[in-house]
């Protein structure tokens, strides 16, 4: 975490001057708002600025590390000089421009980020060039200063102009040469942070159009022969589909989960009639626990469609989920149709590869979905960290 | 029902699904339902019985699909004619506007139905195969339906061990017996080439049914089949392509 950023999350969190609330009440809102409250503008153009923030640990060390790196490539330019004579002089400059370097560039991000990429670049140039005409400065200051003490002047410039000119040179190239790389690499991981959240946008589950215009239609019938059965029907739809809109980052209780699911159930039981039995096994598993959005829902449908569907006496779907190793573990399992068709529509793979993915995007490495296929049964299984 | 009420035969797994349609249909003017079933073998066996004038016949049914039964029902002299319904299917849906096949969206609305029954008209050779072929998923029949003068009979894919192409028909020969087919060799060929094989210029073989291909005179070979006592010739060039066939299954 940035110095600067903390500084200015801290006068956040200090209650507005004009405003006449007691100062416990007011820090209480304050602290309750940083945990919730999106980042401020000032925060959000930071984040999103393409020279990264140099006071950060990682960054000082990479520029120690650019320094000795290009030290020891001048030094190795210069084959009349003593090597690691050479290379000590180099270092021992280069090191002091760069760390002086980092912390200017530290200072004035926050100041930068406000201007234009253009505008930053310009400036960043000019505050570099700077600096290193400081550093040079004064290394010749120090050079003359340890000629007078009669030390030894091998460690330190002699020509000023030269010298300072050459420095310049090469700020510039150096400089050059990184930003452009920082803004490369920064165009790049904006590119995959939209990427990836587009991803997930597209991965937020929905229901097949199958089910919803077949739903439609059992409604349409009932609507004259049940209309206490209809009306529900129309309940239940509704309560699916505010689920499918919910936003796509936040999990449900895995009770919440089991009740869409069973809520599904009841509609497709409408139309399926004596055709569809499900045996829910669910005892055990932990209501409370966190499970990513229709994980099970979509496992259900999936049985349906390509089971019990495909059945002409229809059949037993199984729900069951049990706790292994701290892990929730749902499987369902439906009959498959004997001579089904031999290709199966790529629907079902899509709908598998989608929660396996979100589950993926949510556990990373921790969550995982298997398929166990024989010729009668197709069982799928869902396993997740228990996370409370 | 009055006496100059066309009927219709109302096809689909899905109860609420049939006892809509029958309403629906029950109102029209001029129209009256003949019956009503909930899978494709029930239908080719109700046409025969009912000989309804419209078949209101739903896609995706266990067992049949709906375009399986519309293709046996082409072996009829006098076929009903065919309004598709469906709730959502994306590939049937290409086909039919492909093929200017009828069809009606469920929920169904009153006055498309009415529009539908008006123009609906029996399937042709071409637009039967049309569907068969766009519909990739659907493709190879389960069944193949010959005619017993007037009723449909239905053969299992499975049960039959080949096809013979004589002057006009092809002879199916299956496990109960032997039926005459109103179909092509060569388009039986092209559906059902990962059952079959040919094996010589009028003879397609199904896989599943070889015992052993052995050596018959000089050159020749012939291929005995479970079931059957005489071994069918094979032609000299049909023995590498059925060699591979008897390898890989």
């Amino acid at each position: 975490m940035s110095k600067t950023g903390a500084v200015e999350r801290a006068a956040e969190d200090r209650p507005p001057r004009s405003t006449l609330v007691p100062p416990a009440l007011a820090s209480a809102a304050g602290g309750r708002a940083a945990g919730v409250a999106p980042a401020s503008p000032l925060d959000a153009s930071l984040d999103d600025f393409f020279i990264p923030d140099f006071c950060a640990t990682r960054m000082v060390f990479a520029v120690v590390l650019i320094a000795e790196l290009l030290a020891v490539t001048l030094s190795l330019a210069r084959p009349a000089a003593a090597f690691l004579t050479e290379l000590a002089r180099i270092s021992m400059f280069l090191q002091w421009l760069g760390l002086t370097s980092a912390a200017v560039l530290c200072y004035a991000r926050p100041r930068l980020a406000r201007l234009t990429v253009a505008q930053s670049s310009v400036a960043v140039f000019g505050l570099l060039m700077v600096n290193t005409a400081v550093i040079s400065a004064l290394a010749l200051w120090a050079g003359t200063g340890f000629g007078a003490a009669g030390i030894d002047m091998a460690l330190f410039p002699r020509e000023h102009w030269p010298f300072l000119l050459r420095n310049e040179g090469i700020c510039v190239i150096v400089t050059a040469l990184l930003l452009r790389y920082f803004f490369v690499t920064h165009q790049w991981q904006k590119h995959v942070k939209t990427e990836a959240h587009s991803r997930i946008e597209a991965l937020q589950a929905r229901i097949r159009p199958h089910f919803l215009f077949n739903s439609m239609n059992t409604i349409a019938a009932l609507t004259r022969t049940d209309p206490a059965r209809a009306e529900e029907a129309v309940e239940d739809l509704a309560d699916l589909f505010r689920a499918t809109l919910r936003d796509s980052h936040s999990p449900l209780r895995l009770k919440e989960e089991l009740e869409l699911t069973r809520i599904y159930q009841r509609i497709e039981a409408l139309r399926l009639g004596d055709r569809l039995k499900v045996t829910w096994d669910v005892a055990e598993l932990p209501m409370r626990a966190f499970v990513p959005g229709l994980t099970v829902q979509p496992l259900l449908e999936n049985a349906i469609y390509h089971g019990i569907e495909m059945l002409e006496g229809g059949g037993t779907v199984i729900v069951s989920g049990r706790v292994v190793a701290g892990e929730i573990e749902i499987s369902v399992t439906n009959p498959v149709a004997a001579n089904g068709p031999a290709t199966e529509r790529p629907g079902n793979r899509l709908a598998l590869d989608n929660i396996r993915q979100r589950l993926a995007l949510a556990y990373g490495g921790r969550g995982s979905l298997t398929v166990e296929q024989s010729p009668e049964q197709y069982r799928v299984t869902v396993r997740s960290p228990f996370t409370e | 029902m009055s006496a100059a009420a066309r009927h219709v035969l109302i096809v689909d797994d899905e109860l609420p699904a049939r006892e809509r349609l029958q309403r629906l249909v029950a109102e029209l003017p001029g129209w009256a339902v003949a019956g009503s079933c909930s899978n494709g073998s029930d239908a080719l066996a109700l046409v025969g019985k009912l000989d309804p004038a419209v078949l209101l016949l739903d896609i995706r049914m266990p067992g049949m699909t709906g375009i399986e039964v519309a293709r046996h029902l082409g072996a009829l002299e006098r076929p009903p004619a065919i309004v598709f319904t469906t709730a959502y299917d994306e590939y049937a849906l290409q086909a039919f506007e492909a093929q200017a096949v009828g069809y009606l969206l469920k929920p169904v609305r009153r006055e498309r139905l009415e529009e539908a029954l008006k123009h609906a008209s029996r399937l042709s050779t071409p637009q039967l195969h049309g569907l068969a072929t766009q519909e990739q998923p659907l493709a190879a029949r389960q069944h193949v339906a010959v005619r017993v003068r007037d009723e449909l009979k239905l053969i299992p894919v499975k049960e039959i061990r080949y096809f013979r192409a004589d002057q006009k028909y092809v002879t199916v020969r299956h496990v109960r017996g032997e039926d005459l087919l109103d179909e092509s060799l060569r388009t039986l060929e092209e559906e059902f080439a990962n059952e079959f094989v040919r094996i010589h210029r009028s003879v397609l073989v199904a896989v599943a049914h070889v015992e052993a291909l052995e050596r018959s005179g000089e050159e020749g070979y012939a291929l005995r089949l479970r079931g059957e006592a005489e071994p069918l010739p094979v032609s000299r060039r049909q023995v590498a392509e059925l060699r591979k066939r008897l390898a890989g299954a």
